[in-house]
Formats: C-alpha cells, sequence, structure tokens
C-alpha cells in the first residue's frame, strides 16, 4: 500500500512537471503580451509611446526571452512560492490566488459532498424501485438536471431567494462582512449565502452521479453475490446497502476525482453570475488580458487539485476495494 | 462390474415415504415480460425425502433453477410464484409453507442460509469480492447462530476446514480474487453449510469447474452430505453427476416434472421419452468413434408460446398424432417400482379422458383403448449406460422410442463394452 502511494505521488510529480511546460507554452505561444493589450489602451486614451519606450519595457519585462530562459526563470520562482507578478494588478500574484483558490476549493469540495449526498441515496431508489413512478420522477429530474445551463440555474435560485424569501443573495458574504475578520458571525452569513452557488455547482454532478449510481447498482443487484447474500438470510436493507452499493460506488469515487475540472468550469460561470470571489472570474480576465503569470499560476495549480484529487479517489478506491489495494 | 455399478448403487430402505422434509406442490411461476408471459414452471410437484440426494435434471431453460430460487423465494421481478405449495417439515415441527412466508418476513430470512443453504453456478461471482472469505461466512453464523465474533469466527474457520481448505486461517483472512475457482466453489459450499442446514440447494454448483475439481467438489459434498445428514437438491444438467451424487431424480422438462424415480430406475428403466433421449445424447467411452452423438430434434420452444398437450410432443420420438398434441398426460406411478412416476401417453394412467388441459394428480384411471399403444415391448435390449464409460441397462421401453430418426450405426443399442 505504501509503495502504490510512494508510486503515485512520482507518476504525480511527473504529470505536474509536464503541465507546467504546457501550459506556460501555450500561453507563450498565443501572439502579442501583456503590454501589447497595455500599449494599445494607452494610445487609445491619448498617451503617446515611442518605439524605444516600448522596446525599453519589452526588455524590461523579459518580453521577446527566448522560451526556455523565461520559463527557467518563472518554474525557479515557482519552486521558490513566487508566482511572478500580475501584470494587469501590479502585485505578485501570490497575493492574488491563494484566497480564491481557498473559496474556489471550499466551494467544489462543498459541491462533490452535496452531489453525493443527494445522487447515492436517489440512485439506490432508483434502482431499487426500476420502472415505478418515483423511478420515472427522478430518471426526468436528472435530465434536466444534466441538460439545464448553470447560469440559469443561478439566476432562477437568486430570484426565488431573493422575491420570496428576502434572503440576501449574490457574493459570498453581506455587504458587512466582507472585509471582517473571521468570526462566528462572519460564518454563519457564509452559510447562508453558499448554499445557492453548492446547488448551481453541483446540480449537473448531481445529476449525472444519480444516473451512474443508478445504471451500476442495476449492474451490481444482478450479480450471483448479491443472490448469495439474500440466500444467506440478510435482509433487503443489508443487501443492498452493505453488498451491492460498496460495489457500485466506483465509478462514484472515480466521478469524484475527475469531476473537479467540470467544477471548476461550471465554478466558472456560476462564479460570474452570482458575484463570488472564486478563481474563476480572475482566472477568465487573466486569459483575456493575457496577464501570463497570473492566468499560468491558475492552470498549474488547478492542475494540482486535478492530480490531487485524483490520487484521493485513488487512494478512496484501494480502501474500498481490496483487489485494488493488494494488487 | 463395472465403473457405473459402482457408482449407480443400489440404495437399499427406500426413505419413509411420509418422511419428507420439501414437499413441492403444483408449483407455477410465470415471468410478466413485456413480450408476453413466460411459464417458467407450470405445475412442478416433487418432494425430497430426509437425509437423501434428489437430482433435478433437464436441458438448459426448463426451469431447474427457477425450482430452486422457488424454495427460497428468491425469484427476482418480473418473474413472480402464481400458485402452489412449498410445504417445509424441518423434524419436530409443524410444517410450513414457504410460499405463504413473505418474502422479506423474519421467518423467511430465518429460513434461507439457517434451515435451507444455497450454492450457485458460478464459484468467481458468487462471492463479494469486497469481503474476506471468513468474514462472509461469518456473516450468516452472526446472523443465525450466535452474536459473539469470536465464536462465530471459530466456526467460520472449523467449516473452512472441514471443506477441505488447507491453513483455514489463511484462506478466512483472504480475499476472493485470491482463491482458485475451486477453493472459491468449496467456500461457498462452506458459507452454505456454516448453519448447517437440513436442505442444501445446489444449482449446478461443479458447471463451472474443471473435470478434476469437479471430482474434488462432489466427493467433497457427498462427505459432508453423509456426515451433516443434509438433505441435498442437486440441480445439474449432467447425468454423470446425477450418477454419482443422487439417491432420486426428477427430470424436468418445459416447467414440468416428466419422470420421478431413484437413480437406478433413471438409468436402468427409463420410462419417458425424454429421458431416454437425455441418456442417449451423452457422449460415452467406447462408443464408436465417428459415430454421431444423438442429439434431441428440435430445441426447446420459444417460452412465450404454448404447447398443447405433451409439452415434449413437438420433439418425441414417438409422438402419437391427435392424443399427444391434445392431452395433457397426468402423472402416473409405475406400478412394478417404488417411488417411479411418469408424465407420459406411452404408460397406462397417464391418458385421462375427459381432463383436457389439466395437470397434476395421480391417475387412477387407463383406458383401455389407450394402453394399447404404450405397451412396453418387454424388448430388453442392453441399452449402453451413458456417464461413466459403460455398463448396460435394460431399455424396457418400445423400441420404436429409440430408434426415431437415428442413424442405425450410432444407436448404442449394442452394448459394446461388457
Amino acid at each position: 500500500m505504501l509503495n502504490y502511494i510512494i508510486r503515485r505521488l512520482l507518476y504525480m510529480l511527473v504529470t505536474l512537471v509536464f503541465v507546467a511546460i504546457i501550459s506556460f507554452m501555450l500561453l507563450d505561444l498565443t501572439p502579442g503580451s501583456y503590454l501589447d493589450t497595455e500599449i494599445a489602451r494607452l494610445r487609445q486614451a491619448g498617451g503617446n509611446m515611442s518605439d524605444g519606450q516600448i522596446e525599453a519595457l519589452k526588455i524590461r519585462y523579459g518580453v521577446n526571452d527566448p522560451f526556455p530562459l523565461k520559463f527557467g526563470k518563472w518554474i525557479v520562482g515557482v519552486l521558490q512560492g513566487d508566482f511572478g507578478q500580475s501584470f494587469e494588478f501590479s502585485v505578485p500574484v501570490s497575493s492574488l490566488i491563494w484566497g480564491r483558490l481557498a473559496f474556489s476549493l471550499i466551494l467544489a469540495t462543498s459541491s462533490i459532498i452535496f452531489a453525493w449526498l443527494i445522487s447515492i441515496p436517489l440512485g439506490v431508489y432508483s434502482a431499487t424501485h426500476r420502472y415505478t413512478i418515483p423511478d420515472y420522477i427522478i430518471t426526468v429530474l436528472q435530465f434536466v438536471g444534466v441538460a439545464i445551463p448553470e447560469f440559469l440555474i443561478a439566476l432562477v435560485l437568486m430570484v426565488v431567494s431573493a422575491s420570496v424569501f428576502h434572503a440576501d443573495v449574490g457574493g459570498l458574504f453581506s455587504p458587512a462582512y466582507v472585509d471582517a475578520a473571521w468570526s462566528g458571525a462572519k460564518f454563519v452569513d457564509f452559510l447562508k449565502h453558499v448554499w445557492i452557488p453548492i446547488i448551481v455547482i453541483g446540480a449537473s454532478s448531481t445529476a449525472w452521479l444519480t444516473r451512474v449510481m443508478r445504471a451500476n447498482l442495476l449492474d451490481v443487484l444482478n450479480a450471483q453475490y448479491v443472490q448469495t447474500a439474500r440466500a444467506k438470510g440478510l435482509g433487503e436493507g443489508l443487501v443492498i446497502w452493505k453488498h451491492a452499493v460498496r460495489n457500485a460506488l466506483h465509478p462514484l469515487i472515480m466521478a469524484a476525482g475527475g469531476i473537479l475540472p467540470a467544477l471548476i468550469s461550471g465554478e466558472v460561470i456560476a462564479s460570474i453570475v452570482l458575484n463570488l470571489p472564486t478563481t474563476g472570474p480572475l482566472f477568465i480576465n487573466a486569459l483575456i488580458k493575457k496577464d501570463t503569470y497570473l492566468a499560468v499560476a491558475f492552470l498549474l495549480l488547478l492542475s494540482v487539485m486535478l492530480v490531487v484529487g485524483n490520487l484521493l479517489a485513488d487512494l478512496a478506491l484501494a480502501w474500498v476495494d481490496p483487489r485494488i489495494r493488494l494488487e | 462390474m463395472t465403473a457405473l455399478e459402482t457408482d449407480v448403487r443400489r440404495r437399499d430402505g427406500a426413505a419413509n415415504a411420509n418422511d419428507n422434509l420439501i414437499e413441492v406442490k403444483d408449483l407455477h411461476v410465470h415471468f410478466h415480460t413485456t413480450l408476453g408471459v413466460v411459464r417458467a414452471l407450470n405445475g412442478v410437484s416433487f418432494n425430497i425425502p430426509r437425509g437423501r440426494v434428489l437430482g433435478i435434471v433437464g436441458e438448459s431453460g426448463c426451469g431447474k433453477s427457477i425450482t430452486g430460487l422457488s424454495i427460497m423465494q428468491l425469484v427476482a421481478r418480473p418473474g413472480k410464484i402464481e400458485g402452489g405449495e412449498v410445504l417445509f417439515k424441518e423434524s419436530g415441527e409443524q410444517p410450513v409453507d414457504i410460499l405463504k412466508l413473505g418474502r422479506h418476513s423474519d421467518a423467511m430470512h430465518h429460513i434461507r442460509g439457517n434451515s435451507i443453504g444455497m450454492i450457485f453456478q458460478e464459484p468467481m461471482t458468487s462471492l463479494n469480492p469486497l469481503f474476506t472469505v471468513g468474514k462472509q461466512i461469518e456473516e450468516a453464523v452472526l446472523l443465525h447462530q450466535t452474536q459473539n465474533h469470536e465464536e462465530a469466527r471459530r466456526r467460520a474457520i472449523d467449516i473452512l476446514d472441514k471443506v477441505g481448505m488447507p491453513n483455514p486461517q489463511r484462506i478466512a483472512d483472504s480475499y476472493p480474487h485470491q482463491l482458485s475457482g475451486g477453493m472459491r466453489q468449496r467456500a461457498m459450499i462452506a458459507m452454505a453449510l456454516s448453519c448447517t442446514p437440513t436442505l442444501l440447494i445446489a444449482d449446478e454448483p461443479t458447471t463451472a469447474l474443471d473435470v478434476t475439481t469437479e471430482a474434488q467438489i462432489l466427493e467433497l459434498m457427498r462427505d459432508l452430505q453423509k456426515e451433516i445428514g443434509t438433505s441435498i437438491m442437486f440441480i445439474t444438467h449432467n447425468m454423470g453427476v446425477v450418477a454419482q451424487m443422487c439417491d432420486e431424480v426428477a427430470v424436468m422438462y418445459l416447467g414440468k416434472v416428466v419422470e420421478r424415480a431413484t437413480v437406478d430406475d433413471i438409468f436402468y428403466d427409463p420410462k419417458h421419452p425424454y429421458t431416454i433421449s437425455l441418456l442417449r445424447s451423452i457422449p460415452r467411452l467406447g462408443g464408436e468413434r465417428h459415430g454421431r452423438l444423438d442429439a434431441i430434434k428440435g430445441s426447446v420452444p420459444d417460452p412465450y408460446s404454448t404447447v398443447t398437450g405433451c409439452p415434449f410432443h413437438p420433439r418425441c420420438p414417438s409422438f402419437m398424432p391427435g392424443l399427444c398434441d391434445t392431452l395433457v398426460p397426468a402423472e402416473t406411478r409405475i406400478e412394478s417400482e417404488n417411488l417411479h412416476t411418469v408424465r407420459c401417453h406411452l404408460h397406462p394412467g397417464s391418458t385421462i379422458l375427459g381432463k383436457f388441459g389439466s395437470s397434476g394428480g395421480v391417475a387412477t384411471t387407463a383406458p383401455e383403448t389407450m394402453t394399447g399403444f404404450a405397451a412396453p415391448s418387454n424388448a430388453s435390449e442392453p441399452m449402453v449406460i451413458p456417464g461413466s464409460g459403460g455398463g448396460t441397462v435394460n431399455n424396457s421401453a418400445e423400441p420404436n422410442l429409440t430408434s426415431g430418426d437415428v442413424d442405425d450405426g450410432a444407436a448404442p443399442r449394442v452394448n459394446r463394452t461388457s
């Protein structure tokens, strides 16, 4: 088992090295740089810059350095915790991202937990009551959940909670608490706000996982060992939850690892609509403005989250299934 | 003495006719599918005497497994038990009609695993891959026998030892994927016997195993049966296995028991054309090398259709037009023999005029006009017995039963081995 974890950690490192190179290269390959955007903005505003000034800026920012040099400088910095400077905000990237990354992580994790809590019981019920009216209703809800775009759910939920419950919606905090230090009251306020984004971000994965759970459990229920468990005299509840569901969980655990990117992209839209202080909007903005170091930092850290998520999923899988553990 | 004669030992002292552990009466199971109703069991009746081994044989799709599952009330949707009785008599207790108990009732849970154990065909998939073998056996023991975990663990290891597992402690801590097919089937047997049930339903327990392992498993089951005194309902399509394992045999075709006799009578004196055909369709040692193997012509009818009259008539070599396709033969007793019943118009008593379409019940009237068709010819031609490499048997059925459309060169009527 320890071997397995060490091996997986090594794979993870290799993956991340490649991710770093590729993401940096991709951003470098796109024509232009933040300077072009900035110069265009300045010129539009009426300012004038001589070619000499531009050249001086380019040298200062190292825009025309060869790729290996640029990458080398950057990766050495990253290893020391320095992600470079944001062009747009003129502050170190690290001062911008950690807070937002934390919120993103909290939202993604809570959304997965939300999705699991809803989809497992629903999927189990749906599979054990196949072709009954509740099963059909759940199936229809699943399709709606998968098909409906996040921003629409976000808008509907905002409208409903604002007009029906007179709740303060949008953002993660009420205005009074945004800059306040963490306290009990602030946490309560946070909980009051966070449920909308959790539902919005988790809705489609909940629907999808319910579908997966149902299909898997139907397969497992046909397995011989389920019949064996019944023949032993176990009650139906134990047969389903102890013998069948545990065997049907694999894809759900795998999904939890792989679902992270989907959650992050879902989160981008939800965050823009709901005005959340998470990575999504800032990331999009950085990509549009060619704020290279900010964008590449996000790319790298989101990849780290994805790879770590996958590792955790694999460990959970090994914990559930002895066939993987004892390989 | 040939190998077969050692296998098919004549067992003396037939069990007391009243001492049946299980009596299945007129059992009907239907599957309601979108394509129509499949009548999987169509009035199955038989009994299992206490402490004996009953073989249930027949081709695929004739309802053997469903019969086993019905006794456990484990028939899955869309299957439904439509009627009949399964009387279960544990010694010293009042008979219980299992089918009257709720599928999920406590009484039913108490019977499953505790009073009736079951072994399935596929040892590779019949153990849960996520739990150790020991835990899976302990689960049954904890459920029925004791609350004490240490005691349960001890019993699990004991029973693993009893089924011939080397190093039972280690096996108990192994996961199913670490064991071979034969070992897993031993583990299954251990699990099924862990609560010393009075009945063991074995649904083709050796079909998926290679012959060496099969022989070991059969020997194990026979030894344990003797030791524990469990009755076994042994579902199989392998006549060789029947010869080795069973005391009595029920031959099933299309959801009905068509012949029921002791194992000796089934092999030495089969009455129903289907039984005879089954016996002849098995390859045998000493048979003609390049001769064609007898197959039963045709195949089991489409399950959605209903066959009128005798269910076997479309494939029967001795089909009598006007009789077999209109009148359902009743179960009739062969007078000269113990416990031998058959459903076939060739035998006096099966044909009951005026009872078209009826089933069940032992006929008492045998119209003279009909018996003319079926008088056994007493042509005691020896017939090579399948399954165990030779031996002879008196085939007292009519010659036209055995000829059919079979090429004469391959007809196994000439005894070539003894």
